[in-house]
Order: C-alpha cells, then sequence, then structure tokens
C-alpha cells in the first residue's frame, strides 16, 4: 500500500492531474515533445462519465525537472516506471490506457508487468521500431533520425532559443528558463534529446507478443512517424489487437481530428 | 479612404514580401500566395491540397508532426522555428516559420496560418558570426596560453579594482586555483610593512585613472618574500569607455638583491679607501710641518708609510677597475708563453721576503699560453688570501700538477676552514666571507676577479675545504683554450 508521502511525491514529480466524474478511469499519456496538454482537444468529451487521469513523464511539461535521471530515463523502462508509479500511487486498478506515439509502447511494456492495473489499453500511432530492419519496414533510415536530431540541436524551440544562445554564449539567461517553462512542447532541451533518441532508437517488436491485456491500435492515414504497414505489423504481432483505421491524417489526431479519435475511443471502450 | 484604392489587400497577400500559406486540421495547403510561389518555382496546382510536410527533409517532417504541429493546435501558434524547404529545383530554401492557428467558437481547429520568412542572408550571417565568435575564442585561447606561459603573473581587474583573472603563474606562486582572487586574499600574501602604501595607491590610481607602479613583496607558496614589481594600466575601449585594469608582476627579487649588495659593497668601498687616504693625510701634514726639510731624522719613515698608504689606494683602485672592467666585458688578455713554475717562484719569492710564513711549491715546471700579469694577479690574490683568512696556518703549499690537458694549480693552507654554504658564494662579485668585516679588510672583490681572470683564459676555479683542517683554493689553465672546459 502506498504511503501519502509517496503518493504526493509521485503527484508533484509527475505533475498529475485527476479530473471527471465517473468510476471508470483513463489515464491518458502523452507521446514524445509534449505534455498533457496535447489531451485538451479531446479530454472534456470523457470527463462527464470518466475519471481521467493526466500527467506529465519526468522531464517532460511541467514535472519536476530535478527528478530527472538521465540514466533511468535512456531507456523506455524508465518512463514505464512513471506509469506504473502513478497507478499505484492512485491506486488504480483495470484503466483504460490511452497512449499516443510511444507511449502506446510504454503502455504496452507497463501492461506486460503489471497485467492487473489495465483493462484495456489504447495505442494511438504506435511503432515497435522507428528503423527499417531485415524483413521489417519502419520508415526511417539511420540518416533520416540523426537528421532530426540534429535539426532538434539546431532548431529546438525557434530560432531565437536555439541559435542565439549559441552566438551569444551559453550566459545565463533566466528568461529563456522562463519561456522553456511557459510554453507547451518545451521539454528542457537536453532530457527532449534524450527522449528522441529512447523513442527512436528502441526496438520493442519482441514485447508485442508478450501483451495479455487487450489493446485497439488507432491507425491514422499517411501518417509519416508510424505508416500503415506498422500499425498493421502492431495488430498482426499483438494478441487481442482491434485495429481501426482513422480518416485523421499526421501523427496527432486527437489534435488534428479531435471527435474522429474521441468516437473511435468511446466506442472501443464501451464494448465488452 | 485614399489608401484603400491604392492597397488592394488581395495583392497585397499575393505579392507580399513574405511567403504565406493556410493548412488545413490535417495538414494540406489550402492557399498559398505568388511569393511562396515564386521562391518554390511550383505553380499553384501543384501544391494545393499538399501536404506541406512533403516539402521538408525527412528530420523536418518529423519535427514538424511533433512539435510544429502540436505546438501551432495547442498553442495557438508558432514563432520562429527554423526549417529548410526544398525548392522544385531540389535547391534549399533557409525559411524561418511563424504560425497562428485559426479555431472555431468550440475550441477546434479549422486552419494553421503560416508565415514564410527568406533566410537565406541571415543564415549566411550566422555562420559568420558563429565563425568569428569561434575565431574570437581562438584567440582567447592563445592570449590565455601566452599569459600562461610568460614568467610574470598577469592580472586584470574591473575599472573599481576587483581582480577578475589571474593567470597561471599566480596560481602557481601562490599555490591557489584561478578562483582566489578577493582583494583579502591578495593582500594576504603582501608583506605587512608594504601593504598599506600599496593600498593607498592603488586606491589613488583607481580615482585617477593613472598608470601604477610600485615595488612590493609578495609570499610564495613555500612562506618566502621575494620583490616584484607591481604594474597596471587602465585599458580604454576604441569609445573610450573604460574597461580592465591590465596589470603584471614582475619578480625583481634578485635585482633588488643585487642592488642591495652593490650598495653595500660601495659602503665597504669608500670605507677601505678613506683609511689610507686618512693616514696619507695625516702623513702629508706631518711633512707639511717640516716645512721641506728633508733632513728630518722621521722624514724617511713618513715617506715610507705614506708610499704604503699610496700602494694601498692603488691597488684598491685597480681592483675597482678589474671589476668594473669586467663587468664591461673589456677584459683584454695579452697572451704569452707563460712558464707557470717560474712565475710562482718569483711571485714567492717576493713575499718570502717579508713574511713568517713557510711556502712550500711542489710540482714540475709547465708552460702555457696565458696573460703573465693576469695569472699573477690570481697567484696574488689566492696566495694573499691563504695568507689573510689563515693566519695560524704556518704552512701554504702552492702545488703545480701537469694533466694532459691543463695545469692545475693548488693553494692549500691549515687554516680553520670555509663552512659548506659558503663555498658556493666566494667566487660571486660583492661578497665577503665573513661580515666580522673589522677582522678582514678588503673589497670582497679578489676572488671574483681571479675568477673572471681564470674563464677568460677558458680555465677552472674552485675552492674545497674542510671546517678545521684547511681549504684548497684551485685553478685550471688549458694547453690548447680552444677545447678547453671539459675537465673535472
Amino acid at each position: 500500500m502506498s504511503s501519502t508521502l509517496v503518493m504526493e511525491s509521485i503527484i508533484k514529480r509527475n505533475n498529475v492531474k485527476v479530473i471527471g466524474n465517473g468510476d471508470q478511469v483513463i489515464l491518458f499519456a502523452h507521446g514524445f515533445g509534449c505534455d498533457q496538454n496535447a489531451w485538451k482537444f479531446v479530454i472534456n468529451a470523457f470527463t462527464d462519465d470518466y475519471k481521467v487521469v493526466l500527467f506529465d513523464y519526468t522531464g517532460s511539461g511541467r514535472s519536476d525537472i530535478l527528478q530527472y535521471n538521465a540514466v533511468k530515463y535512456s531507456k523506455l523502462d524508465g518512463y514505464t516506471q512513471d506509469i506504473l508509479d502513478i497507478c499505484e500511487a492512485l491506486e488504480l486498478k483495470d484503466i483504460v490506457f490511452v497512449g499516443h506515439s510511444v507511449s502506446s509502447i510504454i503502455g504496452i511494456l507497463a501492461a506486460i508487468q503489471h497485467p492487473k492495473y489495465f483493462s484495456k489499453l489504447v495505442l494511438i500511432g504506435p511503432s515497435p521500431r522507428y528503423l527499417n530492419a531485415e524483413n521489417y519496414t519502419g520508415g526511417f533510415e539511420q540518416q533520416d533520425l540523426e537528421g532530426l536530431f540534429e535539426f532538434m540541436e539546431s532548431n529546438y524551440l525557434g530560432w531565437s532559443s536555439a541559435m542565439a544562445p549559441v552566438i551569444i554564449g551559453n550566459s545565463d539567461r533566466p528568461e529563456l528558463g522562463e519561456f522553456l517553462t511557459s510554453s507547451f512542447c518545451s521539454t528542457n532541451p537536453d532530457v527532449a534529446r534524450d527522449f528522441a533518441r529512447v523513442t527512436f532508437m528502441s526496438d520493442n517488436r519482441a514485447d508485442l507478443s508478450k501483451l495479455t491485456v487487450s489493446s485497439l491500435t488507432l491507425q491514422c492515414s499517411d501518417d509519416i512517424l508510424a505508416p500503415l504497414t506498422v500499425g498493421e505489423y502492431v495488430h498482426l504481432h499483438t494478441p487481442g489487437n482491434k485495429f481501426v483505421q482513422l480518416a485523421a491524417t499526421g501523427h496527432c489526431p486527437h489534435i488534428s481530428e479531435p471527435e474522429e479519435t474521441i468516437s473511435a475511443i468511446r466506442s472501443y471502450i464501451q464494448q465488452n | 479612404m485614399e489608401g484603400q484604392a491604392i492597397i488592394d489587400l488581395e495583392e497585397l497577400y499575393q505579392q507580399a514580401p513574405c511567403g504565406y500559406f493556410s493548412l488545413s486540421p490535417s495538414g494540406n495547403i489550402i492557399k498559398i500566395n505568388q511569393t511562396l510561389l515564386g521562391w518554390l518555382g511550383y505553380e499553384l496546382n501543384e501544391l494545393h491540397g499538399k501536404k506541406f510536410s512533403g516539402l521538408l527533409s525527412k528530420g523536418g517532417q518529423m519535427h514538424f508532426e511533433m512539435f510544429f504541429w502540436p505546438m501551432a493546435a495547442v498553442n495557438r501558434g508558432v514563432r520562429e522555428l527554423s526549417y529548410e524547404v526544398l525548392k522544385k529545383d531540389g535547391v534549399i530554401l533557409p525559411v524561418l516559420l511563424n504560425a497562428s492557428a485559426k479555431l472555431d467558437e468550440a475550441n477546434r481547429l479549422l486552419a494553421i496560418n503560416v508565415v514564410l520568412t527568406d533566410i537565406t542572408e541571415r543564415k549566411t550571417f550566422e555562420k559568420e558570426l558563429l565563425l568569428s565568435k569561434k575565431t574570437s575564442e581562438r584567440e582567447q585561447k592563445r592570449l590565455q596560453f601566452m599569459a600562461d606561459l610568460v614568467p610574470e603573473i598577469i592580472w586584470t581587474a574591473t575599472p573599481d579594482g576587483y581582480v577578475d583573472y589571474v593567470n597561471a603563474r599566480f596560481c602557481q606562486y601562490f599555490d591557489c586555483n584561478g578562483q582566489d582572487t578577493r582583494v583579502s586574499f591578495i593582500m594576504s600574501k603582501v608583506h605587512p610593512d608594504d601593504r598599506r602604501a600599496l593600498s593607498r595607491d592603488w586606491r589613488e590610481s583607481l580615482i585617477s585613472g593613472e598608470s601604477f607602479e610600485k615595488r612590493i613583496r609578495l609570499i610564495d607558496k613555500a612562506g618566502i618574500y621575494e620583490w616584484h614589481l607591481l604594474k597596471a594600466a587602465l585599458f580604454l575601449d576604441e569609445e573610450g569607455n573604460l574597461t580592465n585594469w591590465f596589470g603584471s608582476c614582475a619578480n625583481i627579487n634578485e635585482h633588488v638583491q643585487d642592488m642591495k649588495k652593490k650598495d653595500e659593497f660601495i659602503n665597504i668601498a669608500s670605507h677601505e679607501l678613506k683609511t689610507p687616504i686618512t693616514s696619507l693625510k695625516a702623513l702629508l701634514q706631518l711633512l707639511d710641518r717640516m716645512k721641506g726639510d728633508l733632513t728630518n731624522k722621521m722624514a724617511p719613515g713618513l715617506i715610507e708609510k705614506s708610499n704604503r698608504n699610496v700602494n694601498r689606494i692603488s691597488e684598491l683602485v685597480t681592483d675597482l677597475l678589474s671589476a668594473s672592467q669586467f663587468n664591461d666585458g673589456q677584459l683584454r688578455l695579452n697572451k704569452t708563453e707563460v712558464n707557470l713554475a717560474e712565475l710562482i717562484g718569483d711571485y714567492v719569492h717576493h713575499i718570502r721576503i717579508d713574511q713568517k710564513y713557510e711556502i712550500i711549491t711542489e710540482g714540475e715546471g709547465v708552460t702555457v699560453i696565458a696573460d703573465e700579469g693576469r695569472i699573477e694577479q690570481v697567484l696574488s690574490n689566492l696566495i694573499t688570501n691563504a695568507i689573510k683568512y689563515a693566519p695560524e696556518s704556518n704552512v701554504i703549499r702552492i702545488r703545480l700538477t701537469r694533466t694532459l690537458e691543463f695545469a692545475l694549480v693548488e693553494i692549500i693552507d691549515e687554516g680553520p676552514g670555509i663552512t659548506p654554504e659558503k663555498l658556493p658564494h666566494l667566487f660571486d662579485r660583492y661578497y665577503q666571507v665573513s661580515n666580522t668585516g673589522s677582522l678582514y679588510s678588503g673589497l670582497g672583490l679578489g676572488l671574483y676577479i681571479c675568477a673572471e681572470i681564470i674563464k677568460k683564459h677558458r680555465g677552472e676555479i674552485g675552492a674545497k675545504s674542510v671546517l678545521g683542517e684547511g681549504s684548497t683554493f684551485w685553478f685550471t689553465l688549458p694547453f690548447n683554450p680552444s677545447i678547453a672546459r671539459r675537465q673535472s
């Protein structure tokens, strides 16, 4: 049983928010590069009937950056532990887990470790491996990823925040830090770089078959990060997986087509 | 009203000096202006309805999907993201991207409006800036290297006097790290007698901005005070603004010590000269009273004494002249064949007459090429020293030895000996073995002159001594001076 103290520390560390009126809990887990605000277009549709839990991964959004440990979070296991910690701290059971992008894989890993916390997983744009491999098309070559990392290095939050410190020098500029915490998608650049590496370098194909909790793959049309073939791979290799292809295009259907996304999630939750 | 006639909004949109386009919630281009089409080299129908991210590199697309899109929608806008857009001909167009999201009443995303600015030139400047930044960093490192290499302490201070940089020498000298630059720390390293004047003068310079120069004693890590010349000047930039004090601290301890020795020497020399002059003055007064009557029975004695004093003065002046000649490098040798045994024999014969010492000469006849007068000066000095400093020694031995390469002359006394710590300094200028100067008079120049003469002959000179048993002063003269100076 978790003590109040542990619970409070987890809630603070991951900026956990609990809203809504139902008994059934839906835990929304944001993807790489964002924070819980990414769900702002969809959560209102659920708060009347469900208890909605939102959080930021350690190092992201308004989490406690001081608790970020580069070693722990150099593997997806570190982020998986964040999910399990939250479930334990809030004494959650049989929840619906909705994960976007890398979070869908993190959700699978958490559900393999502690199936009792979960009743259903919704995987939005999942990819167990981004790099192409033998007999597998992830969609990316190593050089594409290097391109992204380089891009993030020089352009993480825009020209002035990326170039100015480089040109002026790494002087103490508190106003930059303020900008970071006040802006969405504004994880500390070092954390973002680490998160990008762990996200895009991971290979979790072998984990899919270990999942015992039932799941839904929400596949976008025309998603460069998680192409249709990858979604189909997940569906094929994950026991108990349903597959729905959305009309929504791009990688963020919960942002670009919230209504379609909401109805897909809702109808899956309501199925028996 | 007139303005409306001139400014056509549609034309402004199409021909604006920046690229405009709008994206549907799914990321497709729904409107794009002529400027942007012109930049990219596409026709309207080639891009309309297409994904904008298709114009980016793969890394750019990923960034666009994971950062731009959520940020634009959730934050309702994006500022100054730098992307590289691919033109139709494959050339890269660097752009800055600003965007704002258009939402309906229910906060649903309707469209994202984007402004692109061509930053090709700016990118070039950025590169130049980075390059010049690197250059200046390199320059700074070079200066740092130089500053750490010089043997002086180098430092800078803010216009109000706080030391903000010190070189490696500072850290070595005081055995501290570069952060120990507080005024209190530095002051603790200054000799207590110098602190007050230093603080006062430094404050005055800070107020006046005048260059600063002061001699102070600084304590090193071994706890020894050494004299330093502290200099500082205020550096003004091109606009004449105060920037920094630049300062150095040169170790002038040796110089200061030399000056001190010189002062002491002048003091000694004056006294040495004064004694015979005073005697001479008295003798002349006595002679003067005789009114030219040289038949007075006292006259010969007085004249003889006067002569001795004049000789003494002459000797002293000769020594002084020799010393200053060596100092200026003016010593000229008048070399001839010299039979050392004969030279020693003659000299010894000359002093044997009026001395109670037994002087024993040993060894065979050796002929060298040397300046006879100067070698005699050396012999005279060494033998006189033996007599003077070893008064109880009844025997003084002069031994002449011949080796393959050089002749060795040793002057051996049976006096009290010389303490080991004094041995290495015997041949220094202005050095006197004993400070109890009343017992032994002289300028202390003798051994220095000997050393200079022997060096000039490319020989070596030295001394060894055992306390209570006696001392040996020796020198060598090479037979072939051009290959000399490598003997033991």
